[in-house]
């Protein structure tokens, strides 16, 4: 599974195509802004006619969708820029329309856009984590609590979580004046859209209202500034951890290893069990005891051996490091 | 998920329908055009981002880097990794 690293890219810049798959209703308009080129995973803008409608129906993958522009009637409610709903797989949307047109931001997580009208849930959907909020009047701003932390200013608002893997998706803002001097990365992937505003990263320049990106993981993002200030919208594919420094010329390779002595500095227990196992052992989880792990196709599986030599390989192709010096040699 | 947990269940039906793929292939060529423009544009605001990186690493020697939240540590000269030639590449 893998989107490429697109950064920045300004929807502004293109025109809306109109969303023809096989369920849709006519008046369905989409930028795309990333797609993953196994499963069809992909967000978009998302335009909606006026006078546009839709039955009831559920979608195939899991999808996130926040209202930026105009109002949408979702079940005899109408709702106003803010929406924000997760709705997992198969679960039935009640019938929606818009009078006036609407905008959206749409995350479909694991599969193409799919639309199938039913005012039932698909058989196998699980409806507890679905939620419909008014993420700008029904909701605070919060500091982030991740340690480390973003500078002062940057204020955000949880909107999911991922309960078994962290993944979350939030909006946030800087304050005008914003400013944080610092390069960071995550061991996961991280997109974020500019609903309004310009924010500047050192990196990739300046990034203004319609603004989007894709970071793969372990990539430099940073210092970063805004003048005036933003509001946005980030979604990570996995628990998000600050890895700060201030070596502008590091590469992904080199984080992703920093990453790991950092693992076996801070948490030497951890990092031991997972060597005494040997690493392609697949944790077994009390929580969730049916679990597996697919490690197949992970798209930054590269990593460095002690003889020096960088090379790609399967996480699933089994090797181990312990017969050599890994534990021994200082580097 | 960068590394998927088989028991998320994120989409029940993961094999694409024949108008599906048929989509994802325009998509992927577009993307591969946005890509390769984004790549052409980021290497032509090379020289900009080299002045800008310059001063970032004069301001954390005085003003300091941010640790965590406001915390803030002057980074001594002793502890700049040298450049040593390394390029200053941005998309992957
Ligand atoms: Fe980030």
């Amino acid at each position: 599974m893998a989107r490429p690293h697109i950064e920045p890219f300004v929807d502004r810049d293109v025109s809306f195509k109109k969303l023809t798959m096989p369920g849709f209703k006519p008046g369905v308009n989409y930028k795309m802004l990333s797609i993953d080129k196994d499963t069809g995973a992909c967000t978009m803008t998302v335009q909606y006619d006026a006078g546009f409608k839709q039955p009831p129906g559920f979608c195939y993958s899991e999808h996130e969708f926040l209202l930026m522009e105009g109002s949408l009637t979702i079940g005899g409610k109408k709702w106003q820029k803010g929406l924000y709903s997760f709705v997992p797989a198969g679960v039935s949307l009640p019938a929606m329309s818009t009078d006036e047109g609407a905008l959206l931001l749409v995350f479909y997580n694991f599969g193409p856009p799919s639309f199938v009208e039913s005012d039932k849930d698909h058989q196998n959907a699980d409806r507890t984590d679905f939620k419909m909020v008014d993420s700008y009047q029904g909701m605070d701003w919060q500091n982030s609590t991740l340690f480390p932390a973003t500078a002062p200013g940057c204020l955000l608002k949880i909107l999911h979580i991922d309960k078994r893997t962290f993944g979350m998706t939030f909006l946030y803002c800087m304050t005008p004046g914003f400013w944080q001097d610092n390069i960071s990365y995550h061991d996961c992937a991280e997109e974020a859209y500019h609903i309004w505003g310009t924010s500047w990263m050192m990196q990739f320049g300046e990034l203004p209202t319609g603004g989007y990106f894709w970071r793969p993981a372990y990539i430099n993002h940073g210092c970063f500034a805004s003048e005036l200030g933003i509001l946005a919208i980030g979604r990570t594919d996995g628990d998000l951890h600050n890895y700060f420094h201030h070596d502008p010329f590091s590469t992904p390779e080199e984080n992703h290893e920093r990453a790991a002595s950092r693992l076996a500095r801070m948490k030497p227990a951890l990092y031991n069990w997972i060597l005494t196992s040997e690493h392609n052992h697949l944790p077994h989880d009390f929580e969730y005891p049916n679990d597996t792990y697919k490690t197949e196709g992970w798209d930054t599986g590269i990593h460095m051996h002690d003889d020096g030599q960088v090379h790609h390989h399967s996480a699933s192709g089994a090797h181990s490091h312990l017969g050599g010096n890994k534990k021994k040699k200082k580097k | 998920m960068t590394i998927g947990n088989t028991n998320i269940v994120g989409t029940l039906r993961p094999k694409l329908t024949k108008d599906e793929l048929a989509w994802l292939k325009v998509e992927l060529e577009d993307q591969r055009k946005r890509y390769d423009k984004i790549v052409q544009e980021q290497e032509a605001l090379t020289p900009q981002r080299e002045k800008w990186v310059k001063e970032f690493m004069e301001r954390i020697q005085v003003r300091g880097v941010h640790v965590h939240f406001n915390i803030r540590r002057v980074v001594p000269k002793s502890e700049i990794r040298p450049r040593d030639g390394r390029p200053l590449q941005v998309i992957y």
